[in-house]
């Protein structure tokens, strides 16, 4: 009887339990990701990179040289056309350019401050930059040269995923070979 | 002079010179057939799917959604729930979504359930829609359309009519609800052809009486009550999807993969074909080399009939010493013919490969569905024949060198 009370109990709980969702992404230190769709003439690009990668830490910026390392990065990933450089021919412009740290694991949502145990640091953090830009000729949008190798001595690798007309495409570009080869 | 010296020389030896060309051209030829037909391959591979934009179905990996998705190869782990499809079809970012169902077959073919904007919406090849050949596209709940190698290897035609099997081998089939075959689809060179297509509605109605697997005693419901029934999924097992503009796909994609109701991933068609290509790649890669090494022994066979002609040529060459030439011309006159052979021999294989593209490319691509294109030569393959030439200079450099050698030894003195 007991048994039967408690395998009751047990399934009057589960579909609490199944309620929660728990999903993370995937996260590889030195492996950064760079997502770049063109239409037309606008070049619509997302990079996320690990904090390690970028800042060289994960865990929130405490002293006053780690927020300054984080602003700084900030600053560096907002200017796309200096991290991946295209060729002049294409004359691209930026229209708009944001980058900003995400932390990712543990729980930094102010609302359960009160009643948790401990203050949970984020376990993995990652700068996002969403860019947008216009290319005058983006058919000469032959290749991509990555100076972020140059500007991030801690990044080692790039996956590239492209959309263009033609499909999508996934590149590897890395420390070794730091320049992406198009076709068009 | 030199040059004029060395045509001559050959124009000598005829048959000799002769069969070593041709040995260099067909291995080049082979080689650079090898190549396109490889490339071929890849893009025959890569043109599978084309046109649309994501794949979506239960979250599994990108290579695995793929292959049962597109290439009806394993099974799925879960289903896509309608309500899901429902929410992934509203958003405003989706041009067009196309539900694939998949499980049942007919035959050795997999039995997938649609709906005919399927036809609108897959391309092949840069974009080629699906054709039907023969007949039209399904009209009722219990018509189909099946590929061309379906139709080949079980000689059907329209107006035929099959019965579906429950799951994919097994003995129990839906012989209560026979289909009718409305339509032969063109030959494509893609897993279409292999496949038996009916409506979505269809895949319902065949398990109408059917629970948990097994058919229900009793009489079977009318094909017309059936007809008459709701027959909307409770789910499918995956959707193609099109986007309205190509900026909005990597958003899409992380909306439904992030999906909190469902764990669905959306993966790029292109992207996890190449990474499939990477698995199966590897044993083209191995067919090039051999393909290399066939043109390496043909250069080697060269380097011996050079190597055996010195012995013949012993008198010619004190002949040339006694008129003055210099041991270095002898060398540059033995390297000139090696390499006039390996030139002529590699256009000569250029030519044997362009004669069998033309005579081989209906067949190729009506048997296999691989097209290979007839175009001019790559930078690639210029670069193949300058490496033979090279490499025909190079392997002749040895008897060359020992020409030059004996060549300043002998003097006019034969010593046979």
């Amino acid at each position: 009887m007991k048994q039967a009370l408690s395998l009751i109990a047990l399934f009057a709980a589960m579909p609490a339990l199944a309620n929660e969702t728990r999903q993370l992404d995937a996260h590889e230190h030195g492996v950064g990701e760079l997502n770049i769709a063109i239409e037309g003439t606008t070049v619509l690009m997302e990079f996320h990179a690990p904090g390690a990668d970028i800042v060289g830490f994960e865990y929130s910026a405490k002293s006053d040289s780690d927020r300054a390392a984080v602003e700084a990065a900030e600053v560096r990933l907002s200017a796309p056309l200096e991290l991946f450089v295209m060729p002049e021919a294409a004359t691209c412009t930026v229209k708009s350019a944001q980058a900003e740290l995400e932390g990712e694991g543990g729980h930094d949502d102010h609302a359960d401050e009160g009643h948790a145990e401990h203050q949970e640091e984020p376990t993995h953090t990652e700068f996002h930059a969403q860019y947008m830009l216009t290319c005058v000729a983006p058919d000469a949008l032959t290749e991509i040269s990555f100076v972020y190798f140059e500007a991030f001595p801690n990044a080692q690798e790039v996956e590239v995923q492209i959309i263009t007309a033609s499909g999508a495409k996934v590149f590897e570009v890395s420390r070794d070979a730091p320049t992406l080869a198009l076709e068009h | 002079m030199i040059f004029r010296l060395a045509i001559a020389s050959l124009l000598a030896r005829t048959l000799t010179v002769g069969m070593t060309v041709l040995a260099i051209a067909l291995s080049v030829a082979l080689f650079l057939g090898v190549e396109k037909v490889r490339n071929g391959a890849k893009s025959s591979f890569a043109d599978t799917i084309s046109g649309t934009d994501l794949i979506v179905g239960a979250r599994s990996g990108s290579v695995q959604l793929l292959l049962y998705s597109v290439f009806r190869i394993g099974s799925a782990t879960n289903n896509l729930s309608w309500e899901s499809y429902q929410d992934i079809a509203a958003r405003p970012d989706v041009e067009w979504i196309v539900p694939i169902s998949l499980g049942d077959s007919h035959r050795q073919f997999r039995v997938m359930g649609t709906t005919t904007a399927f036809f609108e919406h897959y391309k092949y090849r840069q974009g080629r829609s699906v054709k039907v050949s023969e007949g039209a596209l399904m009209d009722d709940v219990f018509d189909t359309v099946i590929g061309a190698d379906v139709a080949a290897a079980l000689v059907y035609s329209v107006d035929d009519s099959i019965v579906v099997a429950h799951g994919l081998a097994s003995f129990t089939e839906h012989k209560d609800q026979p289909f009718r075959v409305s339509g032969i689809l063109e030959k494509t060179g893609t897993p279409v052809d292999r496949t038996v297509i009916v409506s979505l509605e269809a895949i319902e109605a065949i398990h109408v009486d059917w629970q948990s697997g097994a058919q229900l005693p009793g009489k079977a419901t009318p094909l017309d009550v059936i007809r008459e029934m709701d027959l909307t999924p409770q789910a499918v097992t995956a959707a193609l999807v099109g986007v309205e503009s190509p900026l909005q796909t990597f958003a899409l994609q992380r909306a439904i993969n992030d999906y909190s109701e469902e764990p669905l991933l959306a993966i790029l068609p292109g992207v996890a074909l190449q990474e499939l290509w990477g698995i199966v790649g590897i044993a083209e890669t191995a067919l090039l080399a051999v393909s290399a090494m066939v043109v390496v022994t043909a250069l080697i066979g060269m380097m011996a009939t050079i190597f055996s002609s010195l012995n013949e040529r012993r008198r010619e060459m004190a002949i040339y010493r006694a008129m003055g030439a210099r041991p270095v011309t002898i060398l540059g006159m033995l390297v000139l013919e090696a390499v006039v052979m390996a030139a002529i021999g590699a256009l000569l294989g250029l030519a044997f490969l362009y004669i069998g593209l033309a005579i081989a490319q209906p067949i190729v691509d009506s048997t296999f569905g691989l097209w290979l294109p007839i175009e001019m030569p790559s930078m690639q393959e210029v670069w193949v024949i300058l490496a033979v030439v090279g490499a025909g200079a190079i392997v002749s450099l040895v008897p060359a060198l020992r020409a030059y050698r004996m060549s300043v030894a002998d003097g006019m003195m034969v010593k046979t």
